[in-house]
């Protein structure tokens, strides 16, 4: 009875002793990912901006686009959205509430036009004369871009507002021979099948995450409102893309959405690069109730950017260091109880026995005979004890090691977003499980060598004890 | 005349209590030659347990000599004297002393692990002794399902285990019924009869001592008087 108890107090140190080396691995792990992936999202926007120097986005300012503190959840990282508040416009300010996306980075990329809500609808026809009257323009993209999802309704500041949280995004293009060939209006990116051709109507490329949540793959048809698309091909978001995002023929997205006649922005490419600031002026005077954004603000918005996601990686990194002391404190802490714990059980078992051991003396067992019999005992409470702790481990480890230490997540802010929870991804090794049994070994040695000691110095005469 | 198997000369043993030295044993002589069935009785503090753990080798005079079956162990070291326990005693107690955990028969044979390599060896011997005390059939029984006579008789048999020259029994008789008092003394002296082993029997009660060859009376630490048991009438006769 006492034994078992002594198993399981035991076992429970042990198991604890197995999980925080999980959990500081799984930190590691994380802070490694939540790094390689800010590394990874900056590089691959700076990339893609320094691509399209000569872009010029144009749309109008979005009643509630900049709540892109909303867009949290949707991992969104197409910076046309986020900074698209930053211009004029009453509530385009609110823009820079990007920055709360859930404590996510990739609400700071949040997208304004997306995440916020649909952008206001611009009549085509009305923008027609850029193209003609604006000199250095050498083309122009008009775009629809229609989020569909489910409508949530959140608060902020005691008011409430409904959001759209979007399960795709519909991006219609113009897919003339001119823009296809010379321009970068789709994703250059495709895993499976093939990208969008000029002219081509009836087809769809989509992201690999639209393929998962419509179930679909190259060669197969989706519904989208109702109409059949045919899947030719399907495309990795390289940063600049939304994850959600599909692409398709603008006629055949403004005829979807009952949008005819209507986009929601347009890209204007400049000849080249020098004429990208008097382009972006010409059509600020020209129609001044666009936002008018350039790639190359945009860059600087985002290198702005840059010390809050390295203040990220920092602290991911000063979390992590964190944790390592902190389990090496711990580590400390439990193998120190788990010695004594053995140690005063061995103990209170050697003067229990004193008569008995007093016997095995008078009757010709020598010290070292004793001494080896307790030893062996204690070692063989603590194996059990181990095997018992190691089951307990692989089991709880998750949940002891996200109680016993401060997981890299939770410091900044990763915690809530799929993929950087630390719990899923606590596993005990089949390393850690032989180090655990070996550790039990040890302790149990250690925590026996006094007790035996004792024994063996036990007086025969004690067997004479009456009781 | 046979072999001496236990002498000891001007034997002494001192208690520190505090400051003040308390004279357990004084002076003391005495001889006992193979075969002999020996009491020793005498009154609470004369010193008799003093005595036969001085015997047993598991305390040491302060001073004077112990011979056991010619060897002399007054000052051998603890790594040596346990194998004299082991190889020349064996130890009947008052309380039985046996292990709870083990049966009959591993009772037995735990005396002769570090002597006998072979397990089945071991088994055979204990098997023997216990048929030898009157418990064939008990081998696998463990102590708490023994009656206390029977519980005596292992652990006399674990005292036979190694064939000991001398057995040393500390009141064996003192936790026993009258019945079973009777069985076991007359174990005692049959043993010592039949298999000519050496019995020293330390006990309070004068009826066991009568079957003894050799009655002593301790008093003090000193042996006051010496007369011979009903035992030893028999045999004469």
């Amino acid at each position: 009875m006492r034994a078992l108890l002594v198993i399981i107090a035991l076992g429970f140190a042990l198991a604890i002793l197995v999980s925080i080396p999980a959990g500081v691995v799984a930190n590691q792990q994380a802070a490694s990912r939540i790094t390689s992936t800010l590394g990874n999202t900056i590089t691959q926007t700076e990339q893609a901006l320094n691509q399209t120097l000569n872009q010029i986005t144009c749309s109008l300012a979005p009643s509630f686009g900049g709540f892109g503190f909303t867009g949290s959840g949707s991992s969104g990282s197409r910076p046309s959205g986020g900074f698209g508040g930053s211009g004029s416009g009453g509530y385009g300010g609110y823009g820079g509430f990007g920055g709360f996306g859930g404590g996510s980075v990739a609400g700071e990329f949040g997208a304004g036009a997306f995440g916020g809500g649909r952008a206001n609808p611009m009549n085509e026809t009305l923008y027609s004369n850029i193209n003609t009257s604006i000199s250095g323009v050498a083309a122009v993209e008009p775009i629809l871009q229609v989020s569909e999802g489910k409508n949530e309704t959140v608060s902020f500041y005691g008011h409430s507002f409904t959001r759209l949280v979007p399960q795709y995004i519909i991006e219609g293009v113009p897919l003339t021979s001119n823009l296809v060939d010379n321009y970068p209006i789709l994703p250059t990116d495709i895993v499976s099948g093939q990208n969008l051709q000029a002219g081509q109507t009836g087809d769809i490329l989509l992201s690999q995450n639209n393929s998962a949540y419509f179930g679909v793959g190259v060669g197969g048809t989706v519904n989208i409102l109702g109409t059949n698309f045919n899947v030719v091909g399907i495309y990795q978001p390289t940063g600049v893309e939304d994850t959600e995002m599909l692409y398709m023929n603008l006629s055949d997205a403004q005829t979807l959405t009952n949008n005819t006649g209507y986009i929601t922005s347009i890209n204007v490419y400049a000849q080249s690069p020098s004429d990208v600031s008097s382009v972006a002026s010409a059509i600020g005077s020209l129609h001044p109730e666009l936002t008018v954004s350039t790639a190359q603000n945009e860059l600087s918005a985002l290198e702005k950017n840059q010390p809050s996601s390295n203040n990220a990686v920092t602290a991911a990194q000063d979390s992590l260091a964190s944790t390592n002391s902190t389990a090496i404190e711990e580590i400390i802490v439990v193998v120190a109880a788990t010695s004594l714990i053995v140690l005063f059980v061995m103990l209170y078992t050697v003067r229990e026995r004193t008569k008995e051991i007093g016997t095995l003396k008078a009757i010709g067992f020598s010290n070292s005979t004793v001494m080896s019999q307790f030893m062996l005992e204690g070692v063989l409470l603590s194996a059990i004890a181990g095997v018992v702790g190691i089951a307990i481990g692989v089991v709880a480890a998750p949940r002891l090691a996200s109680l016993l230490l401060p997981t890299v997540g939770r410091a900044v802010g990763f915690g809530g977003a799929p993929g950087f929870g630390l719990a899923s991804t606590v596993t005990v090794s089949p390393e850690l499980i032989l180090i655990g049994f070996g550790v039990a070994i040890l302790l149990g040695t250690l925590g026996s060598l006094y007790p035996a000691w004792r024994a063996a110095k036990i007086k025969p005469a004690e067997a004479m004890r009456y009781e | 005349m046979n072999r001496p198997v236990l002498q000891l000369e001007k034997l002494g043993k001192t208690y520190t209590l505090g400051k003040r030295t308390v004279p357990a044993l004084s002076n003391l002589n005495l001889t006992v030659t193979a075969g002999e069935f020996v009491a020793i009785m005498g009154p609470s503090g004369s010193g008799k347990t003093t005595l036969l753990n001085m015997i047993g080798c598991i305390d040491k005079p302060t001073s004077g000599q112990i011979l056991i079956d010619g060897v002399d162990v007054t000052d051998l070291p603890e790594n040596q004297l346990y194998k004299i326990r082991r190889d020349k005693m064996g130890f009947i107690f008052q309380t039985f002393n046996l292990l709870p955990y083990l049966n009959a028969r591993e009772n037995v044979e735990l005396p002769m692990e570090g002597r006998i390599k072979s397990k089945t060896e071991r088994t055979e011997r204990a098997s023997k002794l216990l048929a030898l005390v009157g418990l064939s059939g008990r081998e696998e029984h463990r102590p708490q399902r023994l009656s206390a006579g029977e519980q005596q008789r292992v652990a006399i048999a674990r005292a036979l285990a190694n064939d000991p020259a001398i057995i040393l029994a500390d009141e064996p008789t003192g936790n026993l019924d009258s019945q079973n008092k009777q069985g076991i003394i007359k174990l005692l002296a049959n043993l010592n009869a039949m298999q000519g082993t050496t019995v020293i029997m330390v006990t309070h009660d004068g009826e066991a001592a009568h079957h003894a060859e050799r009655m002593m009376l301790l008093r003090d630490g000193k042996i006051i008087r010496e007369k011979p048991g009903t035992h030893a009438l028999k045999k004469n006769v």
